[in-house]
């Protein structure tokens, strides 16, 4: 191997790079715009849903009416904006309405069950609507709010009457007391989404890369160009390694650059001072994000840079590299999934799902530090088995010619067969 | 500019690939032949014939499987790199890189193949003048026609100097044109002093060009001589029918050996 030869095949490498739409996209632009965006439209989506929501005007139908003296309790109703009472429909009708989705609610006042019978004049309302429609949810919301209120209202009417203050009617109750901080609750938050992100956005970083110096190569009938140079094979395949990787870093890095800016910018205002929840990163995060963000790469491009190096076209090169790619999210998926987890020396030796781990725990504010080296040593070693791997593929001529069908398993299952000479070993 | 300095010398080269429904084949079997400075030998033959192989192993994309050659005196087993540094190679699988323009192509060939870097940037601007690319040198050579590129890829061939160039078929997918302008830069390059390997199964092209002429057939060498020295051995003016002879001979006489003057001899 030689440092010149590999530092003039890597620097055109990324120059060729740079000049490609979909790297482009992928590698730099997405890490970079992903979490705005998506927080922006995510954010701006659900107001939008809950602003037509809260539009919508209720229609409440009734069948009879409140016991006498509870009367009031329609007056709440009826005082609402956002409710419209239709009288005069019978219980037929308003099914029918509601399933056509003209009618949101059917109420019904009727005598209590057994359990609340002693107290004269006690009602319960039964409504009747369709839980599939927004609507109807909305309107049951509506009519629950008044008739607790409503409820709470004449307790404390009664229990004054009879000279009972509000404290006295307070029995057997847990009082609670949330001792998480708003930045704790929005890291929590932080902790769920960033690992996930982060691992799609360096495995999308290096995706595209691995295929299109590989795969695309062999396509564009350059492969054999670099191999008809004086740089080693190792060289030539050390600089599409590090080319990749430096693609994949660099969309880890844009991405916690994104993730750190956005918060600030994006998020903290779309959530105004009223949700209890701010996000700020623990200093310490930061790097190790950074160096996560950097294993994640390094173990990811050497696995799609082996597979897709098999393949005779950019597509098969897809296909190759696909599996990588989900195994690669599915683990900070699952374990997204599982918020009470933290980095045990049984996650730390999961590759990728260490590195995710690691990073929750970091964004948590929580530094097991012999985890941490325990999961970095992991994966650093699986780098290297893989680079191991490569050279030993390297080997085989039949390799470099694009031969295997095309199939890093089409390799090993040749590799494997007594029959076949070694005869054309490089 | 000829001499008889061996600047490639290949002795009993052979290939044997593993083919999973053919089992062992053999695509080159005991070729011999070497070239020198000023020269361009042809390397004829149908497609299959071996000559891909053939040169893919001087290049030293492949290993041989018995055998020996070398370039320039380096070993294509033992020193592949020193052999790649010391030739240019040209194929019709040998393409450029869409993404860079032609200045950088250049500028990527010649340093790759280590190409002194104070002289580099002269040497660029020679090849830029020589095959008249100024106009599109700053050009990304996706956007180049397919006669540009071949002038950008001849260019590349032989960016960082190289004494021995190999042009695997080089005029196919050219249009006559640009298959003359080809044949006209190989020419040059020999009048340069250069060894020339050219391979093609087009028949005229070599007549017109090569100093010797190699037929080869089922990877084996079938005649080896000048133009001349193979009409004199098969009675046969064109060169067409010098093939002809030697490749249906060849399918009678599966134990032959080539003779001194280039005829083929059968074996004892």
């Amino acid at each position: 191997m030689n440092a010149r030869d590999i530092w003039i095949l890597y620097r055109m490498e990324i120059r060729s790079a740079l000049r490609e739409r979909s790297i482009v996209v992928n590698s730099i632009l997405m890490p970079i715009f992903l979490y705005p965006v998506l927080l922006w439209v995510m954010f701006t989506a659900m107001t939008f849903i809950q602003g037509l929501n809260e539009q919508f005007t209720s229609r409440v139908a009734l069948a009879g009416a409140p016991p006498p003296g509870h009367g009031s309790v329609l007056d709440s109703l009826e005082a609402r904006d956002d409710v419209e009472l239709v009288r005069g429909v019978g219980r037929d009708d308003a099914i029918s309405l509601i399933r056509a989705g003209e009618l949101d609610v059917l109420l019904s006042f009727l005598p209590p069950d057994t359990g609340g019978a002693a107290l004269p004049g006690n009602f319960r309302v039964e409504a009747l609507y369709d839980r599939s429609e927004a609507r109807g949810r909305n309107a049951v919301a509506r009519v629950r709010e008044v008739v607790d209120d409503y409820r709470t209202r004449w307790i404390g009417q009664e229990t004054e009457a009879r000279g009972m203050t509000e404290q006295d009617r307070r029995l057997f109750w847990v009082a609670d007391e949330d001792m998480a901080t708003e930045t704790e609750l929005g890291n929590r938050v932080l902790g769920l989404l960033v690992p996930l992100f982060l691992t799609i956005m360096v495995a999308l970083g290096c995706f595209f890369p691995a295929v299109d110096t590989t795969a695309g190569e062999r396509e564009r009938s350059t492969w054999e160009t670099l191999m008809t140079t004086s740089a080693s094979r190792h060289s030539l395949v050390t600089a599409k390694y590090l080319y990749v990787a430096t693609m994949g870093v660099s969309a880890g890095i844009l991405n916690v650059v994104a993730i750190v800016v956005s918060l600030g910018a994006v998020m903290a205002p779309l959530l105004g001072e009223t949700e209890g929840i701010s996000f700020r990163l623990p200093l310490m995060a930061i790097p190790v994000m950074l160096v996560g963000a950097m294993v994640l790469a390094l173990l990811l491009s050497a696995g799609m840079v082996i597979l897709a190096s098999f393949a005779r076209t950019f597509k098969d090169g897809q296909a190759m590299v696909q599996p990588v790619y989900f195994a690669a999210v599915v683990f900070p998926l699952l374990l997204g999934q599982q918020t009470d987890i933290t980095l045990t020396p049984g996650i730390a030796a999961i590759p990728v799902a260490n590195v995710a781990m690691m990073i929750r725990d970091a964004i948590n504010g929580v530094f097991v530090w012999p985890y941490i080296a325990l999961s970095l040593a992991v994966d650093l070693f699986l780098v290297l088995l893989c680079l191991r791997l490569a050279r030993f593929i390297l080997r085989f001529e039949d390799f470099l010619i694009g031969s295997y069908d095309g199939s890093f398993w089409r390799f090993a299952k040749e590799r494997m067969h007594p029959r076949r000479s070694e005869k054309d070993l490089a | 500019m000829k001499t008889n300095e061996r600047t490639v010398f290949v002795e009993d080269l052979r290939k044997t690939f593993y083919d999973e429904s053919r089992g062992e084949v053999k695509a080159v079997d005991g070729v011999t032949f070497s070239c020198h400075p000023g020269e361009v030998f042809g390397l004829l033959g149908a497609n299959g014939a071996g000559k891909t192989t053939t040169l893919r192993m001087l290049s030293t994309v492949l290993k041989p499987t018995g055998g020996t050659a070398s370039v320039m005196g380096h070993d294509v087993v033992r020193e592949p790199q020193a052999v790649r540094e010391s030739l240019g190679f040209y194929s019709a699988s040998t393409a450029l890189f869409p993404r860079l323009t032609g200045q950088e192509t250049l500028r990527f060939f010649a340093r790759i193949n280590h190409y002194p870097v104070e002289r580099l940037q002269e040497r660029v601007d020679a090849l830029i003048s020589r095959f008249g690319i100024q106009e599109y040198a700053n050009a990304r050579i996706e956007k180049l026609s397919t006669g540009m590129k071949q002038k950008v890829s001849i260019a590349r061939t032989i960016a960082h100097d190289p004494p021995v160039l190999i042009f695997d078929e080089p005029t196919v997918g050219l249009d006559v044109l640009n298959a003359l302008e080809m044949v006209k830069v190989i020419r040059e390059l020999r009048a340069e002093g250069k060894t020339i390997i050219f391979s093609s199964h087009i028949m005229s092209e070599v007549e017109k060009l090569c100093d010797r002429i190699a037929i080869i057939h089922r990877g084996r060498l079938l005649a080896l001589g000048t133009l001349a020295s193979l009409r004199e051995a098969t009675e046969q003016h064109y060169l067409e029918d010098i093939f002809v002879h030697y490749v249906t001979r060849a399918e009678g006489l599966e134990a032959a050996t080539i003779g001194v003057a280039g005829e083929l001899e059968e074996a004892p």
